[in-house]
């Protein structure tokens, strides 16, 4: 334990020593900001949906340039062997990691409150809704990072893990208009895969635990695949 | 203290090592030689479990990589060709996190940080950020994470690669201070550094380990003799008789004569290892030829390394 906790605190100095973590912040809170406030003078209604909606898309993004360097920055510079060598486990290192990228994501939530507390001010707020619309948000974000830590295994070149990781999220997120262009029969069942799509029960203020065990599930399998990744990395 | 046993590594599409096998003892300091490609790099990484094996074991203190890699790994110190830091921490702030990760009890983490910044140079340098350090203090630095766990096994990895002469000098002092108390594989293409603070070396060439053994034996069991250069002040061919005659020389080539004291220059080959020198000197002079220059050139370890490594005088040139 001691071991996961020093590389999650490791990795989350390097977040906060990273120009690129503050540009990918910025970039984040300045889109979802505008839109925002475009949202709420257009529509002079006090609905907490509408932030989620804009911070999703966003995310996809954003996240991986929050995670490119996760992985991709230890096998560039050679750190890896130091790692790898230590008493810690690939599970550990991974799952150090994967915390780190959490606690940011935490971050963004933490700080996403403005949102609502503005919202506040001219009406009420529906607080399940919002409750529910933020614990969807942070499982679909803890997904993504995941998608992210595994993009970051699988080059050495932070550009290419960075540009592997929004092509999955991308694909995560169209995969049910893909359905529908491809066979229509099988939208019901592709929709079931879509990273976005899947929050919009939580979003109206429905609590279904099967949307909780996907994104957990898939979060589950990402970690799982990067720790496959770095394995066979050894054995090559 | 380490036994390799029959360790093979094979890549996709690349050689990597084969059935190498070798052992060390508590408190040896071995060298590791081999020509780039070699696979030196891979033999280490594979001891410090960095690598898979596709064959063999590795025994590090008697405790098995393959099925008890963390107990293994807990008894090595391990420096990689490039030191394995991170330019945004402080130094203080990397040692600190190598101390977690190597579960240095956090009591003790202070003073044993402490200690080894202060062995290797770095006091009053403990709070700057690696970025800006040298490349010298970023290799000490790696010398530093690879011992603060105060390992029994240390294993470096050209620990003197992209040094200037100085901090060459430097580095190697402290090896061999690190030598006293600690069991070392060191690999180099430097082989100066091997013959002045290694008691053994190894020597891979193409993936397969092709020598074995103490230093100075090494020169000896693979020299096909040593040279006497000599001036002797006397005829070319009363010279070459009188020293042909000697049993243990091998052969003899003329090569002129010096101006200035109308001496007869002689290179004179000996046969395996035996010291002529006195028998020279009382043929010669009991002849009434004196000697007024003699010198010896002994086998080097770079003769040794390419006879072993088959590799061409140009390579030989570029090792230092």
């Amino acid at each position: 334990m001691s071991r996961l906790i020093a590389i999650t605190r490791k990795e989350l100095h390097m977040y906060f020593v990273s120009p690129v973590s503050y540009a990918a912040f910025a970039f984040f809170f300045v889109i979802v900001s505008y839109f925002f406030s475009a949202n709420f003078i257009g529509s002079q209604l006090v609905d907490v949906r509408l932030i989620f909606d804009s911070m999703s898309i966003i995310s996809v993004f954003v996240i991986p340039f929050l995670t490119m360097r996760l992985l991709s920055e230890e096998l560039r510079q050679g750190t890896d062997e130091l790692l790898f060598t230590s008493p810690a486990n690939l599970t550990e290192i991974v799952l150090g990691k994967y915390l780190a990228s959490l606690t940011v994501l935490l971050l963004i939530v933490t700080l996403s409150f403005a949102y609502p507390l503005i919202l506040a001010q001219y009406g009420t707020l529906e607080l399940p809704v919002m409750w529910l619309s933020y614990l969807g948000y942070f499982v679909m974000g803890a997904t993504m990072m995941s998608v992210g830590l595994f993009a970051s295994s699988l080059s050495s070149n932070q550009m290419v893990s960075g540009i592997a990781a929004l092509g999955i999220l991308l694909l995560l997120w169209i995969i049910e208009w893909i359905g529908t262009s491809v066979y229509v029969d099988a939208q019901p069942l592709i929709e079931q895969f879509s990273l976005i799509g899947r929050l919009s029960d939580l979003q109206r203020g429905l609590f279904d635990l099967s949307d909780l065990i996907f994104y957990i599930s898939l979060s589950a399998l990402f970690i799982f695949l990067t720790v496959q990744v770095l394995t066979r990395k050894r054995w090559k | 203290m380490l036994e390799v046993k029959q360790l093979s590594k094979t890549y996709d599409n690349m050689r990597g090592v084969n059935q190498i096998d070798f052992s060390m003892n508590r408190g040896e300091i071995v060298g590791f030689l081999g020509p780039n490609g070699a696979g030196k790099t891979t033999t280490m990484r594979l001891i410090t479990g960095y690598l898979y094996p596709t064959k063999g074991e590795i025994l590090v203190d008697g405790i098995s990589m393959t099925n008890l890699p963390r107990a293994a790994r807990r008894k090595i110190g391990y420096l990689p060709q490039t030191p394995p830091v991170y330019p945004e921490l402080s130094v203080w702030g990397y040692m600190k996190f190598i101390a977690d990760l190597r579960e240095i009890p956090r009591k003790q983490q202070k003073e044993r940080i402490e200690q080894v910044l202060t062995r290797l140079g770095f006091e009053g340098r403990e709070q700057q950020v690696i970025r800006g350090l040298s490349q010298g203090f970023r290799q000490r630095l790696g010398l530093a994470q690879a011992i603060v766990h105060d390992p029994e096994l240390l294993i470096l990895d050209e620990p003197t690669s992209g040094l200037d002469p100085k901090q060459i000098i430097e580095v190697r002092s402290l090896i061999s201070e690190l030598s006293k108390e600690r069991t070392i594989l060191l690999s180099t293409h430097i082989l100066q550094e091997v013959s002045s603070i290694c008691n053994r070396v190894l020597i891979i060439n193409d993936g397969k380990l092709v020598m074995d053994g103490k230093t100075d034996e090494l020169m000896h069991s693979n020299s096909e003799g040593f040279e006497v250069t000599l001036a002797v002040k006397g005829p070319e061919s009363e010279v070459l008789r009188t020293v042909n005659a000697i049993e243990s020389v091998k052969s003899v080539q003329m090569a002129g004569r010096q101006a200035s004291d109308e001496a007869s220059l002689a290179r004179i080959k000996v046969k395996a290892f035996r010291d002529v020198r006195e028998q020279l000197f009382y043929a010669l002079a009991e002849a009434g030829y004196p000697i007024l220059e003699m010198s010896r050139s002994s086998v080097s370890l770079e003769d040794v390394f390419m006879k072993l490594t088959g590799s061409s005088s140009e390579e030989g040139e570029s090792l230092e």
